[in-house]
This record gives structure tokens, sequence and C-alpha cells, in this order.
């Protein structure tokens, strides 16, 4: 088998860096998130490929918060259309966990998906390589396997790396993880490495039937209890792998200007005000609800696989200490009569 | 720690059993020790699920304005800054005092939740926990100003000095802080956090979420983000209770209070001695909601 000494990782991620943009797990001070690896700032920044996750996701690399899409002027009574920005600079997502690789499938499936390809997700997510890491200790808030993900084996992966210690065994799975070892395959040894046993999960989650049953509790009890100590802030959209909902507004200078898209939170009231000022989701419970009944129910019935990865960030930075988890299990237990 | 919580139980047994109050505001825990969450208890036997430990750091006075509109007599507990925000809800007619039953508590200093989170569920590098959270030891304010029943012996203030941090931004170059602020603020993600779970921000439409006109763009970069902060900076005058939750929730390690400090600091020279949410005098306003001749107007 293809493996990675450590002493070599650096070696490495300047070798890739010359032909893309290297996105790594990172920690910046107090900050830590797929960072690019030229950023490294050596005595203060530090690689973080030996930590369980780091707090930002990779979904910026493929998505990003704030995304110019056209440039245009004012002609006359009609718009020109100047410049579009797709970007399709190659890059490489290096060291993510299959969590997070999760959260950028389901993007795909939403972008790529159902007839129509969203032009500006397509050049960055193609001109993206993946390299993940597999992961064999999971957290006290992980719960992917119960999400239907497999850490061991990542789906979506080019190439997958798994830590043994002084070295990572390499496996390239597709024709662009192929074409990523072969620009390395100087830095890489052939060695017979045992893969490292898997750690069993701390956290206990049955989403089993879940999704079929919340389909009946729209207007359950539920929802107004455990949304009472939401803040309806929007960290756990924006910190989340897979949540992608976003807006798209215009920038104008007298008659020049351009279109953007950025983020958006069903956690804000703004998200669904309509123009005439009438709002279907008027209070956070309504918000609430709508988060996890997509997380959990509209996404798996158009999927087949709901839209949470189980890695577990929106648990560790919720203000308020709203738990997904127990969400599912208070869904798993309610009465439907009640 | 463990006394507050059976002290907190009775009272909350007492009130909504008697009818005193509809709802009582608490603590009650997650699935980990630090893991605590604002718990609205509903019932005496509801009631027993309260807790009061040490990561129960939450300002639950923002709370209330979830009960603005509603007629519900509220119990709930605060500590001393928490306090100081119901004070400043008491005087922008949020809420009224007459359907609140407020116990306090003379509070030790807190731990942080978030901070036990990212260190116990594998998201650091390095433990970043201290003994106390850091708002905490900026503290000037640990006893309640305003309850019907009070818990606890009095604490002292635990800060040393301060406007320690604003002193030395302001000791920088021009240049210095600019960068100094575009560092940092560049590092935002507009999930307005800090907004959300602060209880001076007790607008009805709040002026970021306004489309027509937009008064600040929603991209996410320095200039939108500068806005954001300078425009929500400058609300907080004679506002902020310095209760720190929006620099303790910032999932990107904001000093929001520096700035907030630093609009304090301002206040109080300008149009001072003034401390915000410090004593409830109805009819009081705090500086900016009124109007003195002898306001100072240099600037115009």
């Amino acid at each position: 088998m293809k493996i990675l000494n450590k002493s070599k990782l650096e070696e490495v991620l300047n070798r890739l860096g010359e032909n893309a943009d290297v996105y790594v797990p990172m920690s910046k001070g107090l900050q830590s998130g797929f960072y690019p690896w030229k950023s490294l700032e050596g005595g203060k920044d530090e690689l973080m490929l030996d930590a369980l996750n780091v707090y930002q996701p990779p979904k910026s690399v493929v998505f990003p918060q704030t995304e110019r899409m056209y440039s245009l002027y004012q002609e006359g009574k009609g718009l020109k259309i100047e410049e579009t920005y797709e970007n399709d600079e190659p890059r490489v997502i290096f060291g993510a966990r299959a969590c997070d690789i999760k959260g950028i499938i389901c993007m795909d499936e939403v972008f790529l998906t159902g007839g129509y390809e969203e032009s500006f997700y397509k050049a960055r997510r193609e001109s993206t390589t993946i390299v993940a890491n597999a992961c064999y200790e999971p957290g006290p808030s992980c719960f992917c396997a119960a999400m239907g993900v497999d850490p061991l084996n990542p789906e979506g992966a080019d190439v997958i790396i798994r830590d043994t210690g002084d070295a990572y065994i390499w496996e390239a799975l597709t024709e662009k993880g192929e074409a990523l070892s072969s620009t390395i395959k100087d830095l890489l040894e052939e060695k017979e490495l045992s893969v490292p046993e898997a750690k069993p999960f701390i956290q206990q989650v049955d989403y089993d039937g879940v999704a079929e049953k919340l389909k009946g509790m729209f207007e359950h009890p539920i929802w107004d209890r455990t949304s009472e100590a939401c803040l309806n802030c929007g960290i756990c959209t924006y910190i989340c792998p897979s949540c992608y909902c976003f807006d798209i507004q215009v920038k104008m200078y007298g008659h020049e200007g351009y279109r953007f898209r950025c983020w958006d939170s069903c956690m804000y009231e703004e998200y669904t005000r309509e123009a005439g000022g009438g709002n279907p989701r008027p209070t956070g419970r309504e918000r609430f609800r709508n988060r996890f009944l997509h997380k959990l129910e509209f996404f798996t019935e158009r999927y087949g696989h709901p839209l949470c990865t189980g890695c577990g960030r929106c648990i560790v930075v919720c203000p308020a200490g709203i738990n997904i988890t127990s969400i599912i299990s208070e869904a798993k237990e309610a009465d439907l009569d009640a | 720690m463990n006394d507050f919580t059976q002290q907190i139980q009775d009272i909350a047994s007492r009130l909504l059993d008697n009818g005193q109050v509809d709802v009582f505001i608490a603590w009650h825990k997650g699935q980990q020790d630090f893991q605590v969450q604002p718990y609205f208890a509903r019932s005496a036997d509801e009631a027993q699920n309260i807790i009061f430990n040490d990561y129960s750091i939450h300002n639950l006075s923002n709370s209330l304005l979830k009960f603005r509109d509603s007629k519900e007599k509220i119990g709930i507990v605060v500590k001393g800054c928490d306090s100081r925000g119901i004070i400043r809800l008491l005087e922008d007619n949020q809420i009224q005092r007459e359907r609140l039953y407020i116990v306090g508590i003379c509070c030790p200093g807190m731990k942080d939740p978030l901070q036990a989170m990212r260190d116990e569920l594998g998201f650091n590098h390095k433990p970043e926990s201290t003994e106390l959270a850091a708002k905490c030891n900026d503290c000037i304010q640990p006893n309640p100003v305003i309850y019907d029943e009070l818990l606890g012996t009095e604490q002292s203030p635990r800060v040393q000095d301060r406007f320690a941090r604003v002193k030395e931004i302001e000791a920088m170059s021009a240049d210095e802080r600019y960068q100094f602020f575009e560092e940092t603020i560049s590092r935002c993600i507009r999930c307005y956090a800090c907004r959300e779970v602060c209880v001076a921000c007790d607008c009805r439409t709040c002026i970021f979420d306004e489309m027509r006109p937009q008064w600040v763009g929603r991209e996410n970069n320095t200039t939108d983000n500068l806005m954001y902060h300078i425009v929500k900076a400058s609300h907080m005058a004679g506002r902020c209770i310095e209760c720190g939750e929006c620099e303790r929730v910032c999932p990107v390690n904001i000093p929001l209070m520096l700035l907030n400090q630093k609009v304090i600091k301002d206040v109080n020279e300008l149009f001072g001695p003034y401390e915000a949410g410090m004593q409830y005098v109805e009819g009081q306003k705090p500086p900016f909601s009124m109007y003195e001749e002898s306001d100072p107007d240099d600037f115009l």
C-alpha cells in the first residue's frame, strides 16, 4: 500500500499548493477551520489534522459565504452583464472528515441534481479534489453513523488518508485522486501498515423511522417547548457543514454594480418575510421547527437521507444549549396524540 | 451551588403552585453537566427539573422579551449583571414590574459552558477553559440590583482595571487601530448571535433586518461587517449592561465588549456619570433617550 510519512506532510502540502489552493484544518489563535495552507503562520497557527475536527467546516471552499456572481451596468432601459465570476480554479480540501464531506454531497444534490445545475457551485465543485481523513475515534458529540455516514470510508472522497501514528495510509479512489497522487508520487512510500482500530460511538442516536414520524408532527406541542430556549441566531446554520440556504442581492453604484450570493439563515425573521409584509414563520417557534423538519424530514423525503451529517458542531456552538440529538430522541418518543 | 438549586426549586414550586407566576425561567441540565440550558418551568412538577450550577451563566433577562406581548406573570432568576438587564427592559417599557417575581443570586462568578463544550468535545487543540468565564473576571456588579428575594451572600466585584483593554487600543496609532479592527471584524460570520443574546437589543424590527432601505449590506466583507459592528456598538450607548454575553457567544471570538466598553467609557465621560441599569427609578431614561440643554455638542 501507499503511505505518506508524517515527516513529509509539509512537503506534500507545499507540492499540492503549487497547482491548487489547498485548504487544511488549522487553528488560528482561538479560531479553527479550513484555511489556505499558504496562510499558515509558523509559531502562531497550527495544522489540526490530528484533532477530531475544526470549528468551521470546509463548506465555504465550494460555497463561499459571499460570492460575486456577475457585474452589470445600466444601458438605456436595459442591463448589460459585464462579467460573470464562475470560479473554476483548482483547489484541494485536505483532511476533511466524513461528516463534512457528506455535507458537500448534500449540497451537490441540491445544486447539481433535479434537472438543473447551478453553474457557480458547479464550477467550484468540479475543480475541487477532496482528501478525506478517516475517523477512528468519534468524539462525545459525534453521531455521524446514526445519520448514515461511514466515518471510516468517507463517501465522496477522491483520496482517503488513514492515520496510523507516524504515517498515513494513502488510498486514491477516483481519477481526480489518482491525478493528485501522481503529483506527489516521489513523496509516497510503498509499505504495509495495519489500519487503526475503530473506537465505538459515545453518543447514541436512533434516527430510524423519525423522518416518517415527523410528517405527522407539524403541529405537535413538542415544538413549543423545544424551541423556547432558542435565540434564533444563525450560528448553527452558518457553522453547519450542510446548511446551504442563500440569498441573492444586488449592489448598485449609480449605473453600475454587481449581483452577489450570500448565505442566509432560516433562523432569521427576514428570511421568510414576503414583499407584502406577511411572514409565514412569524415567531421563533416556526423557524426552529422548520430548521429541524428540513434537516430530519423534508430533505430525507426528497433525497433519501437527512440533511444532518452528525458532526455535532451545532451542539458545541449553540449559546442556548440546544441539542439536535435530544430533538431526534424527543421526536422518536413523542406521543402523536398529544 | 447545589444549595441554590434546592432553594430555586422550592421558590419556583411555591410560586407556580399558588398561581403567583405562570412560568418560571431558570436552567435545566442538558446531556453533560456543563451543558446547561435556559428552562421555562410551567408547573411545580417541572420546577423539580431546575438546576443552578457553575455553568448557569446565561443572562435570562433577555428571555423576558419573548413575553412582552403576553399577560403572563413570570418568575425569573438573575445574577448581578442579568438583573441590570431587567432594569433596562423596565425603562424601555418592554415588561411591567408587577408581572415579575425576581429571584436574585449574589453571583460568585460562573464558568463558560461554550468553552467547556469546545474543550470536552474535541474541537480544541489546546484546552482554553479558565477557572471563571472571561466575562466574570471583568464583573463590576455581582449582586442583583433589583429583586423580590435574594439568595447567597454579597460578593465583591472582580474587575481589576475596568477599561484596561480599551486603554490599550486607545494608545495605538490610528493605523494600528484600523488594522486591529479590520483583522478581528473581518472574521465575523454575521450570525447575529451577539444581537440575539443581547438584552439591550429590544427593538421590534432591527435596523439590520430592514430591507427598504437596506441600511447595512449583506455581503460578508470588511466594509459591511465593520458597518454592522459600528452601528450595533453605537446603539448600545447608554444601554449595554456589561453582561458580556455577546462576546461569550461569538463563535469567532470577536472582542465585542471592547467596543461596548469604549462606548460606556465615552458615555460616562460625556454624559455621565452614568451606568446603565444600575438602579430602577420609574420613568428614568438612558442618556440617549432624552435631551438636556447641558448635553455636550462640541462635535456639531
